[in-house]
């Protein structure tokens, strides 16, 4: 036992059966029980792992299409500002070669960064 | 080169991460033997209880493998499954029996006492002392026996041992001293100062 702080009524007496229970438990720890087929009858027993049904991935993209048409026809203008707008913001301002090496750079950076760290952690 | 062998965190992690019955299928694996020779001493040698009862605590280790925070061992996680299944059987099993005849209880107790003295010849003196004490162990009460397989049988130490039974420590000392006292009467015939002072009597 690794934490020998059990009163005792008396050391001497109690050594024996000390002695007697870590026999035991040597021997035991040397008898390896065979797997004998335990570990297969323990992952049948495990329940069936729950799979989404197949209609929920095709069910969602239609409801956000829904929700997009929605949107578009509650408030036209708005969409046509905002694409219009974005499109401007990026027209207006032209983006030199050394630029776009910098953002692919830092991108590349921090993807790699990023799976390091999730690797460690991991 | 040699791979570097996966440790369990990393197996654990696979199952809770990325559903893999694979990696827990080598948890089950490398702690099977470990967890049935514990029930295996709980039971007091009944093997196809405690295999029954080990099937059931890699179930429920399945089941709560997203709850288990390692701050303990794995294999100390497993223990406190295990424990909690033999508790929950020898419950049900005493409520059953309380149900079906009040005054038919079998007395282990005083029935394991009454064998302890006779020894079988023909047997080594390991293997006798083996059931010896295996007979001895059915004297204590649960938690008293829970207390000793854990902190003799697994190695345990009094805060590991209060981790899996979920008990304070100073319980867990209580009971591992009421459970030697217990032992101690039971198994006297294997005490060598009793026998060298029978020896001297005799002579």
């Amino acid at each position: 036992m690794s934490d020998p702080g059990i009163p005792s009524d008396g050391a001497a007496s109690a050594d024996w059966l000390d002695r007697v229970l870590a026999d035991d438990a040597r021997g035991h720890a040397a008898d390896y029980l065979a797997d004998d087929g335990f570990t297969a009858r323990v992952m049948q027993t495990l329940p069936a792992p729950v799979a989404p049904p197949a209609w929920r991935r095709p069910a969602l993209m239609a409801l956000w299409g829904v929700a997009a048409v929605g949107l578009a026809v509650a408030l036209p203008g708005t969409a046509v500002e905002v694409a219009r707008e974005t499109f401007r913001l990026f027209a207006a301002k032209p983006v030199t070669l050394y630029e776009i090496a910098a953002v692919l750079a830092i991108a590349g950076l921090g993807s790699w960064t990023t799976a390091i760290f999730a690797w460690k952690r991991a | 080169m040699s791979a570097s062998p996966v440790t369990d965190a990393q197996l654990i992690a696979r199952c809770v991460v990325g559903d893999d019955r694979h990696a827990f299928a080598e948890l089950v694996r490398r702690h099977q033997s470990a967890v049935r020779a514990c029930l295996r001493k709980l039971t007091t040698g009944d093997a196809a209880l405690a295999d029954d009862l080990a099937q059931e605590t890699f179930v429920l280790a399945w089941r709560n493998l997203k709850s288990f925070r390692q701050d303990a061992r794995f294999s100390t996680w497993l223990y406190r499954i295990a424990t909690n299944c033999w508790l929950m059987h020898a419950r049900k099993r005493k409520e059953e029996l309380l149900g079906d005849r009040d005054d038919a209880i079998p007395d282990d107790d005083h029935d394991a006492m009454s064998h302890l003295t006779d020894t079988a010849v023909d047997h080594t003196r390991a293997s006798t002392l083996r059931m010896d004490l295996e007979r001895a162990m059915r004297v204590l009460s649960e938690p008293e026996r829970a207390a000793i397989v854990q902190c003799y049988h697994n190695d345990l130490s009094h805060e590991e041992a209060a981790y899996v039974l979920g008990i304070p420590v100073g319980t867990v000392k209580t009971h591992v001293l009421r459970a030697k006292q217990k032992l101690k009467v039971a198994m006297a015939s294997w005490n060598p100062e009793a026998a060298s002072g029978t020896a001297e009597g005799a002579a």
